[in-house]
């Protein structure tokens, strides 16, 4: 491997990691179809302050984007209330009206302007390694340092927030009652996924985000039962897949977000197949 | 058919080229709209998101295998791969393993990523006819032509003929899952059912307004109607109609305005499903604060 493979690797590798460990709370709170919409919703933000500053990959461009994801999952939260409106319903009403406004705000205003649809969907994996900010005096890829800094930070928010996120997921109910604030640590799981997803999306397009945080913690929950086991089976199961699916897309030149996301997909259903306890097939070989 | 189409593409007071698109998307919302409750009522309307997602894999397919962009194949593949993908979840679910959002999250993920790969391929291969193909993700209307209507209405005719043969069948397996299987009807007919039908509903739609968006234009018009209403009769055609105007005008502005047809559409329907939300005589939120207001000063 070059050393721009391997940074594409390590770059895909970390941002797995950290969608991982927050896709694994998702899951269990049945909340897996959030960083879907959220991935979507975040658009008109993105051109927002495009319009505004002239820039699309600054800070700015993260509080902004960020901003529209976390009122996607306040619109729909709202809407749910109100209780004429599913939560599944109300989740598909709102992110993709979000998305048509960030579409219309590109073709009225940034028609010329670098925001590419084509690389927001499918991402600048490729190119990551090429787009280098000075730092120490060295040349990094900025997508390393930026997914480096969200993967310390994820993790450090879930290693502090451990105690309360695990009541919440398994029974907020309880978490509210024992005092561990389960509304409050729900709300803050979603600002950290809307904000992570921002990242995600700038750095490897949103089909990585999508199933970063979905596919790796459904299999980890087929392989095991115990939270802080399933997030790091998980956070493995990304790399594993990261590194599978560029190994792919390098051999058969192809794209390599793509490739990543159907390793995630093959190592799913070899799990489904054949976990230990939950799989398939070996339950089936079991019980004759 | 065509002859007819024709006169009634002349007839409409706008150019033939605003009239095609009108009359096309005012057909694929309405579809949109009537079958959107097989998916809504059963809180399964993220399946539509995964099942448009699901469409791209088909139709790259369909390309490697024909070589050429001939619509109604394309449209096939579409159709076979949204199914695909929805059986996928509906057997995922089934074996009891994942949660349904977990199931669609990963059906969804990775029909995606192999839509992605397949695309990829196509492009780069250099086959010339292959420009076009991604539009499938965003959507397009202005190049849209009479045969696509005649394509459209077609399946159109299809899906009411199929709504109005099985409604009785439909309506008791949306609402009363439970009692279709004790009165002998088998559950998994049903269920190939509707999700053939949606499958129909979304590969129309995709062309129109895009794999990403199309999810909104099966819930948009079911919410928007749902709350004037209760009976499963009314909200279909009502939900489709609803659907269809917001086609029809999103189509038209789009056009004047030189906009991409499918977020217009998206943003109109959204916007009468809030509005309905809102402002419906009995059920929407106005309506409720002053029933609680009423109800405090007696």
């Amino acid at each position: 491997m070059s050393p721009d493979d391997v940074m594409i690797v390590v770059i895909a590798g970390l941002l797995s990691t950290s969608c991982a460990v927050l896709g694994g709370f998702l899951v269990l709170r049945g909340q897996a179809l959030l960083p879907d919409a959220v991935s979507h919703a975040v658009l008109p933000g993105i051109v927002l302050i495009f319009l505004l500053t002239g820039e699309r990959a600054t800070l700015w461009t993260v509080v902004g984007a960020t901003a529209f994801g976390v009122l996607c999952v306040l619109g729909s939260d709202w809407l749910r209330r109100t209780g004429v409106v599913e939560s599944d319903a109300a989740l598909a009403l709102v992110f993709p009206a979000l998305f048509s406004l960030g579409i219309l705000g590109i073709s009225r205003f940034a028609s010329g302007a670098h925001i590419d649809l084509d690389s927001a969907i499918y991402g600048d994996l490729t190119f990551a390694p090429l787009r280098t900010v000075s730092l120490f005096g060295a040349d990094v890829p900025q997508s390393l340092v930026v997914t480096g800094l969200a993967t310390v930070a994820v993790v450090a928010l879930v290693v502090v927030l451990w105690r309360p996120l695990q009541a919440a997921a398994f029974d907020p109910a309880f978490a509210e009652l024992a005092g561990l604030r389960g509304r409050l640590i729900g709300q803050v799981l979603l600002v950290a996924v809307a904000g992570l997803a921002v990242v995600a999306f700038d750095s490897v397009g949103a089909i990585l985000v999508i199933t970063f945080f979905v596919v790796p913690a459904s299999t980890a929950r087929l392989l095991t039962a115990r939270l802080g086991t399933m997030l790091v089976v998980a956070a493995l199961c990304g790399w594993v897949a990261s590194i599978a699916g560029h190994t792919v897309a390098v051999s058969a030149d192809t794209s390599i977000p793509g490739t990543i996301g159907l390793a995630s997909g093959a190592l799913f259903v070899l799990a489904l197949l054949f976990a230990p306890r939950r799989g398939l097939l070996t339950r089936r070989r079991a019980t004759p | 058919m065509t002859g007819v189409l024709g006169g009634l593409l002349d007839a409409l007071p706008l150019s033939y080229a605003d009239a095609v698109v009108v009359v096309g998307t005012a057909v694929v919302g309405f579809v949109a709209g009537l079958l959107g409750p097989l998916a809504v009522l059963r809180q399964r309307s993220m399946f539509g998101d995964a099942m448009s997602h699901g469409t791209l894999a088909g139709v790259a397919v369909a390309f490697l295998v024909t070589g050429a962009k001939v619509p109604e194949l394309l449209l096939l593949g579409a159709a076979v791969s949204a199914a695909v993908a929805a059986f996928a979840m509906l057997a995922l679910e089934r074996t009891g393993r994942l949660r349904s959002d977990a199931a669609i999250g990963v059906v969804l993920s990775v029909s995606l990523t192999l839509g992605i790969v397949l695309l990829t391929g196509i492009s780069g291969s250099g086959n010339a006819s292959q420009a076009g193909l991604d539009e499938y993700l965003l959507g397009q209307t202005a190049g849209m032509v009479e045969r696509d209507i005649v394509v459209a209405l077609a399946l159109a005719s299809v899906a009411v003929v199929a709504v109005g043969l099985g409604f009785r069948l439909l309506r008791s397996a949306t609402f009363d899952p439970g009692f279709t299987a004790v009165a002998g009807v088998r559950t998994w007919v049903v269920d190939a059912a509707s999700t053939g039908l949606l499958a129909l509903a979304v590969v129309l739609g995709v062309r129109t307004v895009g794999a990403i968006l199309m999810v909104a234009l099966l819930v948009a018009p079911v919410v928007a109607a749902r709350q004037v209403t209760s009976t499963l009769a009314v909200l279909m055609p009502l939900s489709g109609l609803v659907g269809a105007a917001s086609g029809a005008v999103g189509g038209l502005v789009a056009g004047r305005a030189e906009l991409p047809a499918g977020p217009v559409i998206v943003l109109l329907a959204t916007g009468l499903a809030v509005l309905s939300v809102v402002f419906a005589p009995r059920r929407g939120v106005v309506a409720k604060l002053a029933r609680g207001r009423a109800r405090v000063s007696r």
